[in-house]
């Protein structure tokens, strides 16, 4: 039984069995992987324009149009990554066609968030984040800095992060409202 | 994750220390870090293949796994293609460098199931390191792996000595060694901008 | 009745006795890094049992078929075929708890206590006594991670399965040391030292 020709047909029959049950295995997971990835782009824009039925991917994973049953545009969706405390913090932000704020959403530490648990992951919470909606580009300030929103305790950095990055996507975004030619050179990051 | 060779570096060997701060490579760490002379011998060895096995599984990933789509072979291919490596390194130092082979030869063999070496395989993979950028983080991973184990073995060859209730002799007294360090290293959050 | 008895041990043993991360001291990376909260230690626990019971069954039905010089390789590639599938099932159903994991569910491979199963186990012994190992060694890790998971969410985020059951002074700061690596390493220690001390044997 243990002859060299038995050892390499075991070893070759079992690495072909494993090859083809995770290609079957693969093949299945890929396509519902796929609509995972999707369904979760899909549903975070729902949250911030929530007005919009349907998207329009514009610049991949930083702009989308969003169009009502009509199929009018009534805003539009943007992602910004603006440095904070521990990395960067992702936040995706809806504007209506009057240039006010519809919805803010800020990516969890699971999709790769790393501000302190406790004190910059606040900005996670409806109070932090709501205080945006129906607000225009020129309130979007810290109320230290002159503005309308109130910032996370002992965690200003965290908290100016996610204004100061709002109100730049903004000045970047806004124009795109009104116009449907995208004329994108890349933004700064700070990633 | 930093794309700049140098905070690449300091990434992989001090803010996100593979043993401290990931928690991977735990078993030798606390299995081998009883004395000096061990914490050198497993330290060389580790680096050694990790270097190696970072260059040779991003070649079997991106010359034969990706172009033939296969990707879902990854996890069976690198584990293999480890163990193939460490067996000839083995057989490769007993024959040509006998004093290298006395040094790290005894730790060989279980460094084929030493999760950091495959974790950094892995990760580098999932970060989308080209060749440099992996080379860089295996060395800083390595390293980072032998500042740590050495560090702990000098701290314990003297806990061996220090009057200790009997139920927290041994793995006890060496976690809370370990979350003391660890608690150290969680001062290098923050430097150059590196977050955990 | 013997029998019985002995199959009953297979199944008890794991859970305890031979506590794969509490008395036996491996598996540790996965028990340190995934038991953040409950239900990420939960999901790192579910993935390894379903790596560590399969395997042990597959290596003891094929046990008659593996010839011994390669039996290593092959056993590799079996952990691994179980590995990839979780791998990508969960991506596909749980990507939450997938990012969470992160590169542990693929480390699962080199998980000592998996390969230890089924070389020092299942290739000895029945199917049904392989499976009853499989089980006994899943629960006992499931067990260490349920009890690590819940101590460190509820200092850390004073939340238990994500509900929350501090006041709300205690989750506005709680003990974040327990969320940093430095707490789990704490944590482990002193579960390891009352294992000790009401074991009443040295394990070093």
């Amino acid at each position: 039984m243990e002859s060299k020709f038995y050892m390499v047909v075991s070893l070759v029959a079992i690495c072909l069995i494993s090859a083809f049950a995770l290609a079957q295995i693969y093949a299945v997971t890929k396509i519902k992987i796929e609509q995972q990835k999707v369904a979760a782009v899909q549903g975070a824009l729902t949250t911030v324009l929530p007005s919009a039925v349907r998207f329009e991917e514009k610049v991949s994973g930083r702009l989308w149009f969003g169009y009502n049953e009509n199929g009018a545009r009534v805003g539009i969706a943007f992602q910004v990554n603006p440095r904070g405390y521990g990395g960067p913090i992702g936040i995706l932000v809806g504007i209506d066609t009057t240039n006010k704020i519809t919805g803010l959403r800020i990516a969890s530490p699971a999709e790769g968030l790393k501000e302190t648990p406790g004190l910059g992951l606040k900005v996670r919470e409806p109070w932090f984040t709501n205080q945006f909606i129906n607000k225009k580009k020129d309130e979007i300030k810290l109320k230290r800095d002159g503005g309308t929103i109130d910032a996370i305790t002992a965690a200003t950095i965290s908290s100016r992060a996610v204004v100061n990055g709002t109100r730049e996507g903004l000045e970047l975004y806004e124009k795109y409202l009104i116009t449907d030619t995208i004329n994108f050179s890349g933004e700064k990051t700070n990633e | 994750m930093p794309k700049n060779p140098a905070l690449i570096f300091l990434a992989a060997f001090l803010v996100n220390n593979i043993l401290l701060i990931r928690y991977i490579g735990l078993c030798p760490f606390f299995g081998v870090s009883t004395s000096l002379n061990t914490a050198f011998g497993m330290s060389a060895a580790v680096l050694f293949v990790m270097l190696l096995a970072a260059w040779v599984t991003w070649f079997v990933f991106h010359l034969v796994l990706l172009p033939l789509n296969l990707v879902f072979l990854r996890t069976a291919a690198f584990i293999l293609v480890i163990a193939t490596l460490v067996q000839f390194v083995e057989m490769f130092l007993k024959k040509s460098y006998r004093a290298l082979y006395s040094a790290m030869g005894i730790y060989l063999p279980l460094i084929t199931t030493n999760c950091a070496i495959l974790a950094v395989t892995f990760l580098n993979i999932d970060y989308r390191y080209n060749l440099l950028q992996a080379t860089i983080f295996a060395l800083g991973t390595g390293l980072g792996f032998a500042l740590v184990i050495i560090l702990f073995s000098a701290l314990r060859e003297r806990l061996d000595y220090a009057p200790i209730t009997r139920s927290l002799r041994g793995y006890p007294i060496a976690f809370i060694a370990a979350s003391l360090v660890s608690l150290a290293f969680l001062g290098f959050v923050g430097l150059f901008g590196l977050s955990l | 009745m013997n029998e019985r008895h002995s199959r009953w041990r297979y199944l008890t043993n794991g859970i305890i006795l031979e506590n794969p991360t509490l008395i036996l001291m491996i598996g540790l990376c996965p028990t340190l890094a995934t038991s953040i909260t409950v239900r990420d230690g939960l999901g790192m626990a579910a993935a390894a049992s379903f790596v560590i019971i399969g395997s042990n069954v597959v290596a003891s039905m094929l046990r008659r078929f593996i010839p011994n010089s390669v039996r290593i390789p092959i056993f590799i590639i079996i952990i691994s075929t179980f590995v990839t599938i979780i791998d990508y099932t969960m991506q596909a159903y749980q990507p939450a708890l997938y990012r969470v994991l992160g590169v542990f569910v693929p480390l699962i491979v080199v998980n000592c206590i998996v390969l230890g199963r089924v070389e020092a186990f299942a290739y000895k012994h029945s199917v049904l006594d392989s499976f009853l190992d499989g089980l006994g060694k899943s629960l006992g890790f499931t067990l260490v991670l349920f009890v690590m998971g819940t101590i460190r969410e509820i200092f850390g985020a004073g939340t238990f399965f994500g509900k929350a059951v501090t006041p709300a002074w205690f989750r506005q700061y709680p003990m974040l040391l327990m969320i940093f690596p430095p707490g789990a390493f704490i944590l482990i220690g002193i579960l390891k030292a009352l294992v000790n001390k009401f074991m009443k044997k040295e394990s070093l």
